[in-house]
């Protein structure tokens, strides 16, 4: 296990500054990706990271997941230089990525059996399944599952380990608009219980807006962040009445702006 | 699940049970049409038996092989039991070297550049030419069967979990990179099972490829196996009795293509192709 220091006063649980990334295609041509991003997130904040597609939103998180390297500046988590995958940081990509044959418990205790700390006893994986609404489905197969509930199998195998940071790239975007809003709900909740630091990538501005404490807008590529709205919204929020809070319209519209003049 | 779910089951499953039916009854009505016209046409076209002999009379070699103890030395019990033995041996022996080298060839670059060239020549070559050569140097007993077996099955091995390997979804992977998985957790619990589709397609052809390199090498000397039947059958013009050997073969052939799919299904039942 990681040590973890604790944090200083006023210091950052995510703290990436001036970060670049360029990339080289196969025709040797250079893509610049990412330029002079700084983003700090605070221990327990749920940000959102909304943004035109391609502009390097998904390249970000994977550099925050350790997936890829950065090709400049200076990128920390809990204050150790990130340099790889850690087991502080749990992922959710796009799709749920549910291994079809392994059975819903077996696919959320999967980051208990891999890796060089596996054999952990998986405690509280239980507990997940039921916050998460999947209890009694243990021994179903993906396939046997909607595609909500895979998305929601996904998010239980990302906090198995018991990480600090969730790291969420559009995991509701392949899934209708009514599943959608109940899932937002439910991550809410989850988020509320587990008090987890999550960053979320999204191109619904609605979704940003009723999940997050603070909502970055990135530019066209190359990324760099324009504006940084903080949403005050009293919570818990729901889609019967958080959409017509006059903060909501507002915030919903100055976003909006933000992005149609990028 | 209420009883209305249940019973649109069993209409549906009434259905394509007619469906079935009405297939396998289409089948045979074929089958005997085609036996019809070959009789028909052997009698009244006289055709020599030596050139074609008629259902009937191949229906009497096959009798006189199978309606037999099983250690009768003219029945066909001793020759499946040898090709099959040998067959099996090479199949399994040519799918392990198969999914090894296709998986080391998927794994590591290097491993592919270098042997990525002799694959190809090796599969563009006609492999039952390789033969007589094998027999030279296993000689003309069991030890050469297994060989031209194992050889014919180690290539659709090879191809098909170097393929399925390289196949393997980049999320899955990408995922397994982000827990910290290692090279070799990676393989065997993902990118391993991911290919099992493609395994075991190349599993199929590789246990017909192993009857196929058993009997060439059968032709070649051999002391029983169907191989030998065929070519003693044909010394004598037993044309009848050549088609008795090669309805067994078919069915040998058919019976193992069953098998395989039968384990298929029971392991990759998450097979994502077919949903």
């Amino acid at each position: 296990m990681l040590s973890v220091p604790l944090l200083e006063k006023g210091e950052f649980l995510i703290a990436a500054s001036s970060v670049g990334k360029t990339y080289s295609t196969t025709s040797g041509e250079k893509v610049l990706a990412l330029e002079d991003l700084n983003v700090s997130i605070a221990d327990g904040e749920f940000v959102s990271l909304v943004g035109p597609s391609g502009c390097g939103k998904t390249t970000f998180l994977r550099i925050l997941a350790g997936l890829e390297p950065a090709s400049g500046g200076r990128l920390s988590i809990a204050g150790h230089v990130v340099s790889g995958p850690s087991p502080d940081v749990g992922v959710v990509f796009q799709s749920a990525t549910l291994l079809p044959w392994l059975t819903v418990a077996q696919n959320t205790t999967l980051p208990l059996r891999v890796g060089p700390a596996r054999d952990r006893a998986p405690t509280g994986v239980q507990a997940l399944l039921e916050m998460a609404g999947l209890t009694g489905f243990e021994n179903k197969y993906p396939y046997e599952l909607s595609g909500g509930m895979q998305q929601r199998a996904a998010i239980c195998r990302a906090l198995a380990r018991a990480p600090r940071i969730l790291l969420m790239d559009e995991p509701f975007g392949a899934l209708d608009a009514l599943t959608r809003e109940r899932l937002n709900v439910e991550l809410q909740r989850i988020w509320q219980v587990s008090r987890k630091t999550v960053l979320l990538i999204t191109h619904s501005i609605a979704e940003s807006v009723f999940l997050s404490d603070r909502v970055l807008v990135m530019s066209p590529r190359p990324g760099r962040i324009l504006a940084d709205f903080a949403v005050t919204l009293p919570r818990p929020r729901d889609f019967a009445s958080t959409p017509e809070h006059p903060d909501y319209l507002r915030l919903t519209k100055e976003i909006r702006s933000v992005l149609d003049r990028a | 699940m209420s009883t209305l779910d249940s019973q649109e089951l069993t209409v549906e499953d009434a259905k394509r049970q007619r469906v079935r039916a009405r297939g396998l009854l289409l089948k045979l009505a074929g089958i005997a049409v085609l036996l019809a016209m070959w009789q028909a046409g052997v009698t009244f076209l006289d055709v020599p038996t030596y050139i074609l002999p008629a259902p009937m009379q191949v229906w009497a070699a096959l009798k006189s092989g199978l309606f037999v103890p099983l250690d009768s030395p003219t029945g066909f019990y001793i020759p499946i039991a040898g090709t099959l033995a040998n067959a099996a041996m090479g199949f399994v022996i040519g799918s392990i070297f198969g999914l090894l080298i296709g998986s080391l060839m998927a794994e590591f670059r290097s491993v592919e550049t270098v042997l990525m060239p002799y694959a190809f020549a090796l599969q563009t070559l006609p492999k039952v030419a390789i033969a007589p050569l094998i027999v030279i140097w296993f000689g003309f007993g069991n030890g050469s069967k297994i060989a031209m077996a194992a050889l014919l099955a180690f290539f659709p091995l090879m191809v098909n979990s170097f393929t399925g390997i390289r196949n393997t979804e980049p999320e899955r992977i990408d995922l397994m990179r982000s827990l910290s998985a290692s090279r070799l957790e990676i393989y065997a619990r993902v990118k391993l099972p991911s290919a099992a589709p493609f395994i075991f397609a190349g599993l199929d052809m590789a246990a017909v490829y192993a009857l196929l390199g058993t009997i060439v090498a059968e032709f070649l000397g051999a002391q029983r196996g169907i191989g030998v039947t065929i070519v003693q059958a044909q010394a004598v013009t037993d044309v009848a009795g050549v088609f008795a050997a090669l309805i067994i073969l078919g069915a040998l052939g058919m019976g193992l293509h069953l098998i395989i799919r039968s384990i298929k299904r029971r392991i990759v039942h998450w097979d994502e192709r077919r949903r």
